[in-house]
């Protein structure tokens, strides 16, 4: 597609979301252009790099991945201590979360695109994630319809660590974590292996950076799940398949607002359809993703992977850009606990893509 | 004659920004009007005003 159309197509949005939906809108959507930019130009993927690591021992794009949690905590939390409209991304600890990241971990791999990848591989013409999307969005509003069930099952109290040891606290603790993760990271590729990459630096940094202007805009960390699932949401209500109102997450005061009002005054919804958007400008300046074609059995096991990310992202409190960058840069316990389940899931994972020739 | 955009990759995309354009179409012109006196503010820090997105992380 060529960048004129396309400039023009974005400025006309903007300017619609500036004059008739809201200029905090107008100005999320650019952050998620911004977003979707730095994801697919830096190709940035989450997913990518954790299979690297294991497959490659290549460990440049989890040490990307480890100073963009770095500096994106380093940049959040003194500011949810100065700011107290912002709030963290706190999840609860609970048996849903064990079980939904590993099982993310696990699909995310299938799938070859986490949350944040899903979006902007979509936005880059990678037909599988392309095929994926609407599925994830099914996944993620079937599972916040059967949440309280799973909530049913065990849960605790979220945990932030800002509000516990104070933002001086949490960053040293958070950094510590971090560094050693980062060794042992060094440690597993091997000393002599290149553990830094320019791109993925980059892509660090203005992650980094745009995930705080999300926060410091929106009052809250930036997400993907959340606005997937309120999509599917809106059809399915739509459509008559569904009650809202005899449900304990939709009929929630918020999400019920949230059901009711445009999907563009969305936080989340808005920033989606910005990476996409970003996704898609770089795809016409450098070329979409070359994929390689598949057989009809992958690419059913592809989407039911979509699928299950989606219903298990939701179980988890997010994927990862919700639980894991949101979460631990804003102090959450819960991302925490997210990682190293959706690392054994991804174990897994890799071995199932392994099987099936993906 | 030019067949770049009658290529698979175009019309994949085509469809796919066609059909998140329809839904985003359908979902405005079915929601209620927005009361713009009432919109957010455009920087939620410092704003006093406690942010109400929906979010991931949240259990309800």
């Amino acid at each position: 597609m060529k960048r004129l159309p396309l400039a023009a197509a974005m400025a006309a949005f903007f300017v619609f979301l500036l004059w008739s939906v809201a200029v905090r809108q107008a100005a999320l959507f650019l952050v998620g252009i911004g977003l979707g930019a730095a994801l697919a130009g830096a190709r940035f993927g989450f997913t990518t790099g954790w299979r690297r690591l294991v497959e490659e021992r290549d460990p440049r794009g989890v040490v990307g991945q480890l100073l963009l949690l770095g500096l994106a905590a380093t940049l959040a939390m003194p500011l949810l201590g100065a700011f107290p409209e912002l709030q963290a991304a706190l999840g609860p600890p609970s048996i849903s979360l064990l079980v939904g990241a590993f099982v993310f971990g696990l699909t995310m791999q299938i799938a070859d695109g986490c949350g944040s990848g899903t979006l902007y591989k979509a936005g880059l013409g990678v037909p599988l994630n392309m095929g994926i999307l609407p599925l994830f969005a099914l996944g993620s509003f079937l599972g916040s319809v059967h949440l309280d069930g799973w909530l049913a099952l065990g849960q605790t109290a979220p945990v932030g660590l800002v509000s516990l040891w104070g933002v001086g606290g949490a960053l040293a603790a958070t950094w510590v974590v971090l560094l050693a993760v980062g060794l042992g990271v060094r440690r597993w590729a091997g000393w002599q292996q290149a553990w830094w990459d320019r791109r993925w630096i980059i892509g660090a940094v203005a992650l980094a950076l745009l995930a705080t202007l999300n926060l410091v805009i929106a009052g809250q960390p930036w997400g993907v799940v959340y606005g997937f699932g309120l999509w599917a949401a809106k059809a399915a209500t739509a459509l008559g398949l569904f009650d809202p109102a005899g449900n304990a997450f939709w009929s929630q005061a918020g999400n019920a607002q949230r059901l009711a009002q445009t999907v563009l005054m969305d936080v989340t919804s808005i920033t989606n359809i910005g990476i996409l958007a970003g996704a898609l400008w770089v795809a016409a300046r450098q070329g979409g993703e070359a994929a390689k074609p598949l057989t009809g059995r992958q690419w059913a096991i592809g989407l039911a992977a979509g699928f299950v990310m989606g219903y298990s992202s939701r179980l988890a409190f997010g994927c990862n850009v919700g639980a894991m960058l949101s979460g631990i840069s804003t102090g959450s316990l819960h991302g925490w606990i997210w990682v190293p389940l959706a690392f054994a899931g991804t174990l897994v994972g890799i071995r199932v893509r392994r099987r099936f020739g993906f | 004659m030019n067949t770049t955009v009658f290529s698979a990759p175009a019309l994949r995309a085509l469809l796919f920004w066609s059909v998140l354009a329809a839904f985003l179409a359908w979902d405005w012109a079915r929601s209620p009007a927005l009361d713009l006196t009432l919109e957010p503010p455009l920087i939620a820090a410092g704003s006093g005003q406690a942010a109400s997105g929906g979010h991931c992380s949240m259990a309800k």
